[in-house]
């Protein structure tokens, strides 16, 4: 396999003058560079200093950020070249396809395709790109928060009509997978009113049977009490509303009483770790709103998860007994 | 807590299950070998000044090319750790240092780069700016006159007029801050831009306008922050990306940094962020036993050391807001575990979990979370400040750490330099992980064993200021020089 010429070696680079990186000092911590990149970067530096803006500097910054992704000055210096010889976008765009799969967790890869996308202006292409990603990583951060920046800059009801099937199918994947949860949360309640989501009521309480259901199967999901919290609060529900449905989460295995069907209240599954620390909490919290007496209710649960369900965050629940004993003697 | 997957496993509890297996105490291979100071629960110090010595004194292999955009942090992230460890460079060393970072000022845009050369962006901004704090205070002895200040500190070269107008440049109507020209909006960048204005003094009104909304904005409905915030009309927001450790550290210490320059009035109709919803989400962050009591980032994601910092140090964050005391909400004395246990790697640095190797970043981050704990764990000693000297303080009347069963363990270095000169052997010998003792550095040695009265002092490491984690010495011997009224105004 053939080493790449260096460009200290190509005639048609004799006209750049290669600037080294330190000239004077001899810095701390120095990094040994392999003699490819210290030529690539030494180039750079030279056609930077000039502003020169062509073909060639595309092919030095394409070399430059396949060898570091994160020089984030060659991403720059490429998007400002591709802007002034006129490139194809487009073009670009697909160079930048093979680019983000092996370098998924850098900003700068998602970062210049946003910019393209703001020139390229077609939102519905990049959504498919995206969904294929999360098969390599369903948790992508920045994948994650550029799906909701298209979705939220372009905010084209065609783009959002797809993505609650989108999030559903990631969901049952992995009922565990807060990305997902989040994203949920962010079409449903945090990005306006999306075609066909107009009747508000059916909407919470579709959300309010799915994530029931979530919890029903999967009750030591921490990503679905979070959710069933944010509902509640952005809706402006008591937590009290749902005491029926989390009680039983509240008591072990034996203590189940539940022979119905409850479509509103899905018991715990057979296969539940019970009892549900998060449930537990749960219900303080519901005690605690209603304060007076049922703050000593409220007391009781709280010292059981600091004493034996969750005795890890013992000194939080402590702080909650003597932040609920203060509200009452108020 | 014991994990526990309700018989239904999915990819992330498979994964969290192989983790768990993987955090466990090391323990000596056989009965008869004499347990490591690792093994023991105990910070080996030494060990990791090796470490970080030999990084910065020899230099980085060829894979930190990935780094090349980040050398102001490789810089920070050591001496970080050093003044955490109680350690300083020789006066040649941090000269070389403050010049390296000089070297990356960016001449035409004002600002700092990942390197010399490069763009200005507001991350390597911030950690030029902390470097210089750590190497670059003036001899407090010599008086400043107009001929020799350009030799007593590096910061009189720091252009503040350009770094105002970078500032302004970088602003976006909605209140946000991209971190370069045309780079992403994100907190960090916010978070790096307002604590580089409180250190050098230019925070202005001007400057914030509008931030503090956009940075509550980044708020979830789990507690934590995102990494940026949309708005959707009507005053609204959608926060991009989950509840994360690093993001929501970034917008808390932005939130307090604006909060402690502009107050807001109680009157004021200005919305406030959700403390309550914060304090769980950070909670709910620690991991149980069978994590080591680590932080993990995110909700049903992994535990990290450098989350130690980014969520741990949230905490004194908090506290500094709310100016109150006492109450510990979390578990310190757990993250301890973690740090001591899982994170200290056997030759040398520390690192996200078993079985990865360490770097920098992970070093500085669980020494932070570290010091953080050990503060926490201390109610009665006052602000970190008074440990800014060489000796340990503390009354140790904390209950043990689970982890120690070791004997006692003074295991403080006094400031012992990183000398540069090519006489002194002292570096190359003590940085070397392979040798048995180093010359000439003071060793930590066991002493006799442990008995009740004897325990270990609770607080080894210097304290660190959770706005900027910085030593308070260094933080305000920057915020004071730039507040003298001689200092030209950056405007």
């Amino acid at each position: 396999m053939s080493q790449p010429t260096l460009y200290a070696d190509r005639a048609e680079w004799s006209d750049v003058v290669p600037i080294e990186q330190y000239e004077n000092t001899t810095p701390l911590a120095p990094i040994f560079y392999k003699n490819e990149y210290k030529d690539a970067t030494n180039y750079f530096r030279g056609i930077a200093k000039t502003g020169e803006k062509s073909q060639r500097v595309l092919e030095l910054t394409e070399h430059l950020i396949r060898l570091n992704p994160a020089h984030y000055t060659a991403w720059q210096y490429r998007y400002e070249t591709l802007l002034a010889i006129g490139s194809n976008f487009e073009d670009e765009l697909r160079l930048m396809d093979e680019l983000a799969i092996t370098h998924l967790k850098t900003y700068q890869v998602w970062h210049h395709r946003r910019l393209l996308m703001l020139k390229i202006c077609k939102p519905a292409r990049e959504l498919d790109f995206i969904a294929r990603t999360f098969k390599v990583d369903a948790k992508n951060y920045h994948t994650w928060s550029y799906r909701q920046w298209i979705l939220a800059y372009f905010n084209d009801n065609e783009l959002w009509s797809g993505e609650l099937d989108f999030v559903e199918d990631l969901l049952y994947a992995d009922i565990r997978n807060n990305s997902a949860w989040h994203h949920r949360f962010f079409t449903v309640f945090q990005s306006g009113v999306h075609d066909g989501e107009e009747d508000r009521e059916r909407v919470l309480k579709r959300e309010l049977i799915y994530v029931k259901q979530s919890i029903s199967l999967v009750p030591n999901n921490a990503s679905a009490w979070n959710y069933l919290r944010g509902l509640l609060e952005h809706n402006s529900i008591p937590y009290s509303r749902v005491i029926s449905f989390i009680q039983p989460y509240t008591l072990s295995m034996d203590e189940q009483t539940a022979d119905l069907v409850d479509l509103d209240n899905p018991p715990p599954s057979k296969g539940a770790h019970l009892p549900c620390a998060l449930a537990i909490e749960f219900l303080a919290d519901i005690y605690e709103a209603e304060g007076g007496d049922r703050m000593l209710n409220a007391t009781e649960l709280w010292k059981s998860l600091g004493n034996e369900y969750d005795v890890a965050r013992k000194k939080y629940w402590e702080y909650r007994i003597r932040e609920g004993l203060r509200a009452i003697q108020t | 807590m014991v994990q526990i997957d309700d018989n239904y496993p999915t990819p992330t509890s498979v994964s969290q299950k192989s983790t768990v297996a993987l955090l466990v105490r090391p323990s000596p291979s056989s009965r008869s070998e004499k347990p490591t100071p690792i093994q023991s629960g105990i910070l080996d110090t030494n060990l990791h000044l090796g470490f970080l010595g030999r990084h910065l004194l020899q230099g980085l292999p060829a894979r930190y090319t990935s780094q090349d955009a980040s050398q102001p942090w490789l810089l920070f992230w050591s001496l970080q750790s050093l003044s955490l460890l109680k350690v300083e460079l020789d006066q040649g060393n941090k000269d070389k240092a403050a010049e390296g970072i000089l070297a990356m000022q960016n001449p035409n845009e004002g600002g700092f780069g990942g390197g010399p050369g490069q763009a200005a962006h507001l991350l390597p901004t911030y950690a030029a700016i902390c470097t210089l704090a750590i190497v670059g205070a003036p001899d407090p002895s010599s008086k400043p006159d107009s001929d020799s200040v350009k030799s007593i500190t590096p910061w009189t070269r720091i252009d503040r007029r350009a770094l105002y107008r970078l500032f302004l440049s970088l602003k976006h109507p909605d209140g946000s801050f991209r971190v370069s020209s045309n780079g992403e909006v994100d907190v960090r960048g916010v978070y790096c831009l307002l604590a580089v204005a409180k250190l050098l003094n230019m925070m202005t009104e001007e400057l914030v306008r509008g931030t503090k909304e956009w940075v509550r904005g980044c708020q979830t409905y789990e507690g934590g922050f995102a990494s940026a915030a949309i708005g959707i009309g009507e005053g609204r927001w959608a926060p991009l990306g989950e509840a994360h450790g690093g993001y929501t550290f970034c917008a808390l210490a932005a939130w307090v940094l604006l909060e402690l320059e502009f107050p807001s009035s109680s009157s004021s109709s200005e919305k406030k962020l959700n403390f309550r919803n914060l304090r769980r989400w950070l909670v709910q962050m620690q991991g149980g036993e069978d994590e080591l009591y680590g932080f993990r980032g995110r909700t049903n994601k992994l535990v990290d050391g450098c989350y130690s910092w980014w969520v741990g140090g949230c905490f004194a964050l908090l506290d500094k807001l709310e100016e109150r005391d006492g109450d510990v909400i979390w578990n310190p004395e757990g993250l301890k575990e973690y740090i001591l246990y899982a994170a200290q790697h056997p030759a040398g640095g520390l690192r996200d979990k078993p079985p990865k190797s360490p770097d920098m970043y992970h070093t500085l981050y669980n020494l932070a979370g570290l010091s953080s704990a050990q503060y926490a764990s201390q109610p009665q000693t006052s602000s970190p400040t008074s440990s800014d000297q060489s000796s340990p303080s503390s009354s140790s009347s904390e209950s043990p750490a689970p982890a120690q069963g070791a004997p006692s363990d003074s295991s403080i270095t006094s400031s012992t330099p990183l000398s540069s000169s090519s006489s002194s052997s002292t570096v190359s010998d003590s940085a070397s992980s392979t040798q048995a003792q180093p010359s000439s550095t003071p060793r930590a040695t066991p002493t006799t064993p442990k008995t009740a009265a004897s325990l270990p002092p609770a607080i080894t490491l210097n304290g660190t200021d959770p706005l900027f984690n910085l030593t308070k010495t260094h933080a305000e011997a920057m915020m004071k020089w730039f507040r003298e009224e001689e200092r030209e105004d950056f405007r």
